[in-house]
């Protein structure tokens, strides 16, 4: 379970979010709602680790992470957290296998891979160039990258942002089928989607913009 | 992740291959310098060592030295072989050895001279030369023309192998020379009455000899009198050499032969050692300005490497804020480039010391003209440590660069 307390995250440009406390629980889905700028993202990269709060904590399992050095941080993200990035983040001029080969550098063991592409409808593009698939086939790699170790918590931003509705609902249902018992947060603008998750969380009442005055003198 | 590491060069195989081929130009150029301009000095120096004099007609001292010690350049004239046999007698020597060029064997000149001239020099096979009308060839000259002992070899009167054939009188091979990497693998070797032999054989042929530019003694004779050099044949006839090498029995007895030879202006003594001091001089000189030219390029193309490394690597940069993303640490991020790196320095290392000794085969028989035959599989220190140089300049800027990356604190999502 991932649990946040009293998070804060300040931007360069002197603006800052407040969040108020979540909690997400294992074994379940969540859909991220909201208008763009609602700071979805942001929340989302906090839990995986990539940006660090201003103040506040994430804690797993109970466990506070607000002491982690980055090291920790990227060990954590490689063992537990599968993540899928909105513009795919993927090597575009290496083959489907080689993306997810990639992280065998770190151990991660990869032998189910072509059962998992299989699922996913993508075996037959395994040796083919990111570069060379369409935007469904690319987030079908993103997500089989993010699947392959079987994390315990599997975090999608905007994973049908560059989709059809269609293809972004079989993306959609491919994520909640091979989450297994792990937790999927997904931030999606696409309110549509929403039946398909345990819970969903409206962005726009959880996190709080503070501007100027209101973001130094807490700083 | 060596597999891995492969697979991303591959991804990027035109920028690299426009890196390695700078890095490997650039060192060749260096590695060529550094190892001709070494192995010319060395061949000046061991050569100019074996002789403390040079005895020969009046002219040019350089042209003397250049033409008895490396077989370049043309004979100043003769003087008689008497000569050699007042040194033999005077006490004053332990070596007289007469010398004479001036026919030559396609290009490679024939020396007549005695077997002491090779008294150092190992035969790869056969033996030395007996008597007149035999000959002994140098290890290239042999290679070249495939010649072996017993075989005959038809020379040409003057050098360069374009006179008139000598083709009633070929010499027989009785040995070839083992490489020696000096001027003597490029030269055919014979007593001097063979040279008088075929010149006798050949003014019984032909009452004059018009019109040879390469006869010996052509260089006198354009300064001279070039119409009366022919009419008295200026070469070495029966009798006559075209200098002596000598090895005195002291600095006393040196100075001695200096006084008397030195004193005759038919004749012109020289130190060999002194005189190619003053060619290696000019030698250092140009050997300098290379070095100059090289270390402008080398700076220059450190510059033109560095850019380039830095600019592949911020172009990676997004490569590398993708494994971060996904949780591979900058460890393994850094040995994946240093891996990359470190195979495209190897490659450019070996590749640079390939293409330096192929360039080396390729001007080996333009430096043999002049009289220096270089080893292209020679490799000084001084090249290792340039080879290195080119292995961590490509390392280098990656280590650098990963390094940075790795000290910051926060990703970019």
């Amino acid at each position: 379970m991932i649990t946040t307390q009293d998070l804060r995250m300040r931007f360069s440009d002197g603006t800052a979010i407040r969040y108020d406390d979540l909690r997400f629980e294992d074994g379940k889905s969540y859909a991220l709602l909201g208008a763009s700028g609602c700071g979805k993202t942001t929340l989302l990269n906090l839990l995986a680790g990539i940006l660090i709060p201003a103040e506040g904590d994430i804690q797993i399992d109970g466990q506070s992470t607000s002491g982690w050095t980055q090291k920790a941080r990227d060990a954590y993200r490689i063992a537990h957290i599968g993540c899928i990035f909105q513009d795919f983040k993927l090597l575009e001029e290496m083959t489907v296998a080689d993306n997810i080969n990639l992280l065998r550098l770190e151990g991660v063991d990869v032998s189910g891979m072509d059962a998992l592409l299989d699922r996913l409808g993508i075996l037959r593009l395994k040796r083919r160039r990111v570069r060379r698939l369409s935007g469904g086939e690319k987030q079908r790699v993103a997500i089989a990258r993010a699947l392959i170790k079987r994390p315990a918590l599997i975090l999608a931003d905007e994973p049908t942002g560059n989709l059809n509705f269609e293809t972004g609902e079989a993306v959609v249902a491919q994520l909640i089928e091979n989450m297994g018992s792990g937790t999927l947060i997904t931030v999606t603008h696409d309110d549509r989607l929403a039946p398909r998750f345990n819970c969903v969380m409206d962005m726009n009442a959880v996190a709080h913009f503070e501007f100027g005055r209101e973001a130094d003198a807490r700083a | 992740m060596l597999r891995f590491a492969l697979k991303s060069m591959a991804t990027r195989k035109a920028k690299l291959v426009m890196t390695a081929l700078s890095v490997i130009i650039t060192a060749s150029v260096a590695l060529m310098a550094y190892n001709i301009s070494t192995q010319v000095s060395e061949g000046i120096v061991n050569t100019a060592a074996k002789y403390d004099m040079i005895i020969g007609p009046s002219g040019s001292a350089t042209q003397l030295a250049m033409n008895t010690m490396f077989f370049t350049d043309k004979p100043l004239g003769t003087i008689p072989y008497s000569v050699v046999e007042d040194l033999q007698n005077s006490g004053l020597v332990n070596q007289a050895i007469p010398f004479s060029m001036g026919d030559s064997y396609n290009a490679a000149p024939i020396v007549g001279t005695d077997a002491a001239l090779l008294a150092d020099k190992p035969l790869k096979s056969g033996a030395m030369f007996a008597q007149a009308m035999e000959a002994v060839v140098g290890y290239d000259v042999a290679r070249q023309y495939n010649l072996a002992p017993g075989d005959s070899i038809v020379t040409s009167h003057g050098l360069g192998g374009s006179g008139e054939a000598h083709a009633a009188s070929p010499l027989l091979i009785t040995g070839v020379l083992a490489r020696t990497n000096t001027a003597y693998d490029t030269a055919v070797f014979t007593p001097v009455s063979t040279i008088w032999a075929l010149h006798d054989h050949e003014d019984e042929d032909h009452d004059a000899d018009q019109g040879d530019a390469e006869y010996p003694g052509a260089a006198q004779e354009s300064e001279d009198d070039h119409a009366d050099a022919h009419d008295d044949h200026d070469h070495a006839e029966q009798g006559e050499i075209c200098a002596v090498l000598v090895r005195s029995t002291g600095f006393n007895a040196w100075s001695r032969l200096s006084a008397i030879y030195g004193s005759d202006s038919n004749y012109l003594a020289i130190n060999p050692n002194t005189v190619l001091r003053e060619v290696m001089d000019n030698v250092d000189l140009s050997r300098r300005i290379v070095y100059i030219l090289c270390a402008v390029i080398l700076v220059m193309n450190l510059f033109v490497v560095s850019v380039i490394a830095l600019l592949n690597m911020y172009d990676s940069r997004r490569e590398i804020a993708l494994m971060r993303l996904i949780g591979i640490s900058m460890k393994k991020i850094n040995r994946l480039y240093l891996i990359q790196n470190a195979l495209a320095g190897l490659a450019a290392a070996a590749l640079s010391l390939g293409l330096s000794r192929l360039c080396l085969l390729a001007i080996r028989q333009f430096v043999a003209s002049m009289g220096i035959v270089l080893d292209a599989s020679r490799v000084y220190p001084m090249e290792w440590i340039i080879l290195l140089a080119v292995f961590l300049l490509s390392i280098l800027p990656t280590a650098i660069c990963t390094h940075r990356m790795s000290r910051r604190a926060t990703l970019e999502a």
